[in-house]
């Protein structure tokens, strides 16, 4: 498997946030993560891509605790989890993170350009452009616009072709269908299993079980950080109580 | 008359530009509030005191020396001293305090409170429309203008560039991009003081070198940084300039007052945030996570 987690677990101080998880995603897979609010899905995404790790470094002796993690995260046959986020970064895996969190007073060619930080070819650079530019259109008409002026859906692509501008080998995308109107949502998913079908494998972490679990290869329900649930989309739709109780179908 | 404070103005916006600028770039990099920033800047003024006067080297290898070891103390300060309690707000505020106090004493140790002179690279004058303006002015003026180019340039269009900027905007995203957060940091220490440090080797010829030089700039560098938007470093280039002439215009129209330079910049300052709190250029507070 591409990236495996292995018995994960992130305390904040005294909080469990994730207690036990482990998930895996292969090539070519679009693997979903459900679960209802605060059952620990941009955690996982966060202690996955190095954030915790650095914010544990960040707040390390502070007023407000201790984080500690355990488990271990291995990524391209590599252990992952012990490294900056930068070097994950390095490795392949990109996080698109929660709130798109464009630099916003970046034009859009920029913020491009800061996605492609790792690669140092120009002609490598050019390519990716192309090839992002392709998948969105509509960031080529906007090239110019300062990005912090898009409207939300705009917002979106962006986040998501900066993450692709360095070709990565896994792409983790956090909640991509916040605030976004319905025709929009669509049309992000679109364009999500568009960069699969691309041969960049996903992680997408959504609440938008009904049209993810049909697009997706498999998927793992989150709840109060612990996996309950995995399958494809008709495995666990036929659980009534699992249907119910947190996909809310 | 007009043309001595067109002039005096743009080399003084020009200096408070190269310390502002840099200030802001550490500030949004690290987060860091640099008091001792301007300090850096007073040093340096020192060292090419030092290198030229006293120890009679050439005024060229002189400028170099100069702005490469405050430069090297730069990163060392930033290394040893700020870097290990970074995410310390005030206690980095109150850690520069002690840098710059540093600075100060032991120059006064070493020079005493004397007010020390420099002499110039050049000398001599060019008549522009009948007013003599200095060699020392002219070039003064050049070298700032390009440096604040080489900056805008650098910030703009190179890889380097792009990766400040985007730190100094959201540091998460910059290390999810695969940027070297500290490494970033420590580049822009490097430059901002590099051009703290070009301010007070340009600064010596043309003012006095005494170990107190650093106060005022500090206040205008704030005030600056203030006005112009926090974190904003097209906000920081026009502030500067704003106040720069604001300084110039008062030591020009009003000779018995120019000691009221200050007051009237910050009068200003206080003009513009109460008409537009957020700066000239700075944006209206986001939540930032």
């Amino acid at each position: 498997m591409l990236l495996e987690v292995h018995h994960l677990s992130v305390c904040y101080d005294t909080a469990m946030i994730l207690n036990d998880l482990s998930l895996s995603v292969g090539e070519q897979e679009l693997v979903s993560v459900a679960g209802p609010n605060g059952a620990g899905k941009t955690t996982m995404l966060r202690a996955i891509s190095g954030l915790v790790r650095w914010e544990k470094e960040i707040l390390r002796g502070s007023r407000y605790g201790d984080i500690t993690i355990e488990g271990r995260v291995h990524f391209s046959g590599e252990r992952i989890d012990q490294l900056p986020a930068h070097e994950i970064a390095e490795r392949g895996l990109l996080l698109c993170p929660e709130r798109r969190r464009p630099f916003r007073e970046m034009t859009v060619i920029e913020n491009l350009m800061a996605g492609a930080y790792l690669l140092k070819d120009k002609e490598a650079i050019k390519e990716h452009l192309l090839t992002v530019f392709r998948l969105f259109p509509v960031l080529k008409e906007r090239s110019r616009q300062v990005s912090g002026t898009l409207s939300g859906g705009e917002q979106q692509m962006l986040a998501i072709g900066r993450a692709l501008m360095s070709r990565p080998k896994l792409l983790c995308i956090d909640e991509p269908s916040t605030g976004l109107a319905p025709l929009l949502r669509k049309e992000v998913f679109q364009k999500i299993s568009e960069v699969r079908d691309s041969g960049i494998p996903v992680l997408l972490v959504e609440q938008e079980v009904s049209t993810v679990f049909k697009m997706a290869n498999r998927n793992y329900v989150l709840s109060s950080g612990k996996i309950i649930a995995e399958g494809t989309a008709q495995e666990l739709l036929q659980d009534e109580v699992l249907r119910k109780t947190y996909l809310g179908l | 008359m007009i043309e001595n404070i067109l002039i005096n103005g743009l080399i003084h916006g020009g200096v408070y530009a190269l310390l502002a600028i840099g200030f802001s770039l550490i500030f949004g990099v690290a987060r860091i509030v640099n008091i001792a920033h301007t300090a850096f800047y007073m040093i340096a003024a020192y060292f090419i005191y030092t290198f030229s006067t006293r120890m009679g080297l050439h005024p060229l290898l002189a400028i170099l020396l100069s702005v490469v070891i405050v430069t090297l103390i730069g990163m060392g300060v930033y290394q040893l001293s700020i870097k290990p309690i970074q995410e310390h707000e005030i206690t980095v505020l109150i850690i520069t305090i002690a840098v710059a106090m540093v600075f100060q004493e032991t120059v006064l140790l070493i020079y005493g409170g004397h007010f020390r002179g420099n002499p110039g690279l050049l000398t001599g004058f060019l008549e522009i429309f009948g007013v003599r303006v200095s060699y020392q002015h002219l070039l003064t003026l050049i070298v700032v203008l390009f440096v604040l180019l080489i900056t805008w340039w650098i910030l703009l269009r190179t890889r380097l560039g792009i990766a400040i900027r985007a730190t100094a905007q959201d540091r998460e995203v910059a290390n999810l991009m695969g940027m070297n957060v500290h490494r970033i940091a420590m580049i822009t220490m490097a430059i901002a003081v590099m051009m703290a440090a070009i301010g007070g080797v340009l600064i010596a010829p043309l003012s006095v070198v005494e170990p107190y030089m650093w106060l005022h700039p500090l206040v205008m560098v704030l005030a600056i940084v203030v006005l112009g938007g926090l974190g904003s470093i097209k906000g920081s280039l026009i502030g500067a300039f704003i106040l720069g002439f604001t300084e110039t215009l008062v030591v020009f129209l009003l000779p018995l007052g120019a000691f009221l330079k200050g007051a009237f910049s910050l009068m200003i300052m206080i003009v513009v945030l109460l008409l537009r709190p957020e700066g000239l250029f700075g944006v209206a507070f986001e939540e930032e996570r």
